[in-house]
C-alpha cells in the first residue's frame, strides 16, 4: 500500500494539526463539487478515496483504534437525482424527451441524446427541449450554446425552477478551487494585471527575430 | 499556434523560470535537430507549454549549448526527449496546416506565410512521417473548421470545438491511459480557449478585411469592437474552459512543472484573456524587456 503520508504530501513527523490541514486542503481540491459534470469525475473520486484512506490510516495508526475520516464527499457518488416529473403525456415527443433526460442525467451518450433531440420537429421544441439541449452542450463544455438554450428554456417556461437554476448556476462564477495565494477566478475581474504577463525573461525567439526583421 | 499561453511571472521562482526557459530552448533545439533550421522559426510559448504537459516523469539533464541567436554564451537547454520530439512534430504539423489555411484565406496578407511555408515544407514532410495519425486528424479538423467558416457559422462553440478537438488529438500520442484522458480534456479546453481568445484578438482586423470571425456573427457586431455585455458573455466561456483545465491539471502529477502549469491555469490565462479583451495584450507583451513581437501563425 502507498505510504499514507506520501499521499497527503507530508512528512511522517507532521503534527495532528498538520495532518488535518493537509487532508482538508486535498479534500477541497478533489471535492466532487469541483468535478460536477466533468468527464474526469471518476479520476477525482479515486483521488478522494486515496486521500480518505490515507487520512484514515494515519488516524488509526496514531490513536491505536479505528476512526473514520470526516466525509468530504469522497464516498458519495456524485450521482444525479432524477427530479424530473413523470410525464403524464405519453406522446412520442414526450417519450423521446423522457429518454434524453434520463440519458443526460445519468451520464449517458451525448451523441445519442443529441440524435434523439434532433428527431423532434421545430414545432414541438418547448422549454424542456431547449433545457435538455443546453445540458448536452454544457456536458461538452460548450458553455455559450448551453447558456443560450437555458435562456430559451426559461423564456418558454418562466415558472420552471430547474431551468432557472441551471441558468443561474452557469451565469455565476462559481467559487472553484484555487491553490493558496491565487486570488483570481475570472477573466473579467479581480487581480492586478501590471507586470504579470509573462515569461519573457531573456528568452530569445528565432521566430520573434524573424518577424521583426 | 499563437503564443497566448504564458505563465504568470511573479508566481515562479528563479529555478522555475530557468527550467521553463531551458524547455523552451530545448524545443527550439529539437525542432532544429529533427526538422532543420527553418522549423526553429515556428517556435512559440504555446508549443513550449505543450512540451511540458507531455514531459516524462524523469526531468533529464540541462546542458549549456550555443545556438544561432546566442553563439557565444549559449543557453541552458534540455536535451531531446520524447516529449520535446512529440511537441516538435505536432508544432510543425499544426503550423504547416494553419499556414496553408492562411494562404488560402483571401482576406489576409500572404508574404510571410509563403516564405515560411516554402522553408518548412521538408520539415512538414518529416513530421508527417513520424506522426501520420496526428497529421490526418489535424487535416480533418481544419477542414471542418474551414467548412464552418465558409458557411458563416453563427455560434462560437462549434468552430471552437473543431480547433479544440484538433489540439486534443495530441493526447492520442500519449501512451499512459490515465494521462491520455487527462490531457485530452486539458488540451480540448486549452484549444477552445486559444481559439476564442484569438478570435477576440483578431476581431478588428477581421472586421476590416471582411474575414470570418465567429464573434462577429455570434454577437451581431456592427463594428470591430465587442460591447461590454458581449465581453462578459465571452469571458464566461473562457473562464469555464480555464476551470476545466485546472480541474484536469490537478489529477496528474506534473512533477517539476507543477508551479509553471499552476501559474498558467490559475492566473496566466485569466490575465492574457483580460488583456486581450481590454486590447492591451500586445502592448503588455511588447513592453517586457527582451521580448520580440508576437509571432502569429
Amino acid at each position: 500500500m502507498t505510504d499514507p503520508y506520501e499521499v497527503l504530501n507530508i512528512p511522517n513527523t507532521a503534527t495532528d494539526d498538520e495532518v488535518k490541514k493537509a487532508y482538508r486542503a486535498l479534500a477541497r481540491k478533489y471535492h466532487p463539487d469541483n468535478y460536477h459534470d466533468n468527464p474526469l469525475a471518476d479520476l477525482a473520486q479515486e483521488k478522494m478515496k486515496e486521500i480518505n484512506a490515507a487520512y484514515d490510516a494515519i488516524q488509526r495508526e496514531r490513536s491505536g483504534h479505528g476512526r473514520a475520516a470526516p466525509d468530504y464527499g469522497g464516498g458519495q457518488q456524485a450521482a444525479y437525482q432524477y427530479y424530473g416529473q413523470q410525464r403524464q403525456n405519453t406522446s412520442a415527443e414526450a417519450q423521446i424527451l423522457y429518454q434524453v433526460r434520463w440519458a443526460v442525467m445519468m451520464g449517458g451518450s451525448l451523441e445519442q441524446a443529441e440524435r434523439l433531440l434532433a428527431q423532434i420537429p421545430e414545432s414541438g421544441r418547448g422549454g424542456e427541449w431547449s433545457f435538455l439541449m443546453g445540458q448536452v452542450y454544457y456536458r461538452r463544455g460548450w458553455v455559450d450554446e448551453a447558456r443560450r438554450h437555458y435562456q430559451t428554456a426559461c423564456a418558454k417556461d418562466p415558472g420552471n425552477a430547474e431551468y432557472r437554476n441551471a441558468l443561474d448556476n452557469l451565469n455565476q462564477t462559481r467559487a472553484a478551487y484555487r491553490p493558496d495565494g491565487y486570488g483570481m477566478s475570472s477573466t473579467c475581474s479581480g487581480g492586478d494585471l501590471c507586470g504579470r504577463l509573462a515569461c519573457t525573461y531573456l528568452m530569445c525567439n528565432l521566430g520573434g527575430c524573424f518577424w521583426c526583421c | 499556434m499563437f503564443g497566448y499561453v504564458r505563465p504568470s511571472e511573479p508566481r515562479l521562482s528563479g529555478e522555475d523560470k530557468r527550467r521553463f526557459s531551458a524547455a523552451y530552448c530545448g524545443l527550439c533545439r529539437t525542432l532544429g535537430e529533427r526538422h532543420g533550421l527553418p522549423a526553429r522559426f515556428i517556435l512559440n510559448y504555446d508549443f513550449a507549454f505543450l512540451a511540458i504537459l507531455l514531459w516524462p516523469s524523469e526531468t533529464g539533464p540541462v546542458l549549456r549549448r550555443s545556438c544561432p541567436v546566442h553563439p557565444v554564451h549559449g543557453r541552458d537547454v534540455f536535451l531531446k526527449n520524447p516529449a520535446l520530439e512529440l511537441a516538435a512534430d505536432c508544432s510543425v504539423i499544426l503550423t504547416w496546416w494553419q499556414m496553408q489555411d492562411a494562404l488560402n484565406d483571401p482576406g489576409k496578407g500572404k508574404g510571410k506565410y509563403r516564405l515560411l511555408s516554402k522553408g518548412t515544407r521538408g520539415a512538414y514532410r518529416r513530421a508527417r512521417q513520424y506522426r501520420p495519425g496526428f497529421d490526418r486528424t489535424t487535416q480533418e479538423h481544419l477542414q471542418r473548421l474551414h467548412r464552418l467558416e465558409q458557411s458563416g457559422c453563427a455560434t462560437m462553440d462549434e468552430p471552437a470545438d473543431a480547433f479544440a478537438q484538433l489540439l486534443a488529438g495530441v493526447s492520442n500520442e500519449v501512451a499512459e491511459p490515465a494521462k491520455r484522458r487527462i490531457l485530452e480534456q486539458f488540451l480540448y479546453h486549452l484549444g477552445r480557449w486559444i481559439y476564442l481568445v484569438d478570435a477576440a484578438d483578431d476581431l478588428q482586423e477581421d472586421f476590416a478585411s471582411g474575414s470570418y470571425n465567429p464573434l462577429i456573427r455570434r454577437f451581431s457586431l456592427e463594428n470591430g469592437t465587442l460591447p461590454e455585455d458581449a465581453k462578459e458573455t465571452l469571458a464566461l466561456s473562457l473562464d469555464h474552459s480555464i476551470r476545466l483545465m485546472s480541474a484536469a491539471f490537478e489529477l496528474w502529477d506534473f512533477g517539476v512543472w507543477t508551479p509553471v502549469i499552476q501559474s498558467v491555469v490559475y492566473e496566466g490565462l485569466f490575465l492574457v484573456g483580460r488583456s486581450v479583451l481590454d486590447g492591451t495584450f500586445h502592448t503588455a507583451v511588447r513592453s517586457r524587456p527582451g521580448n520580440g513581437r508576437k509571432e502569429k501563425l
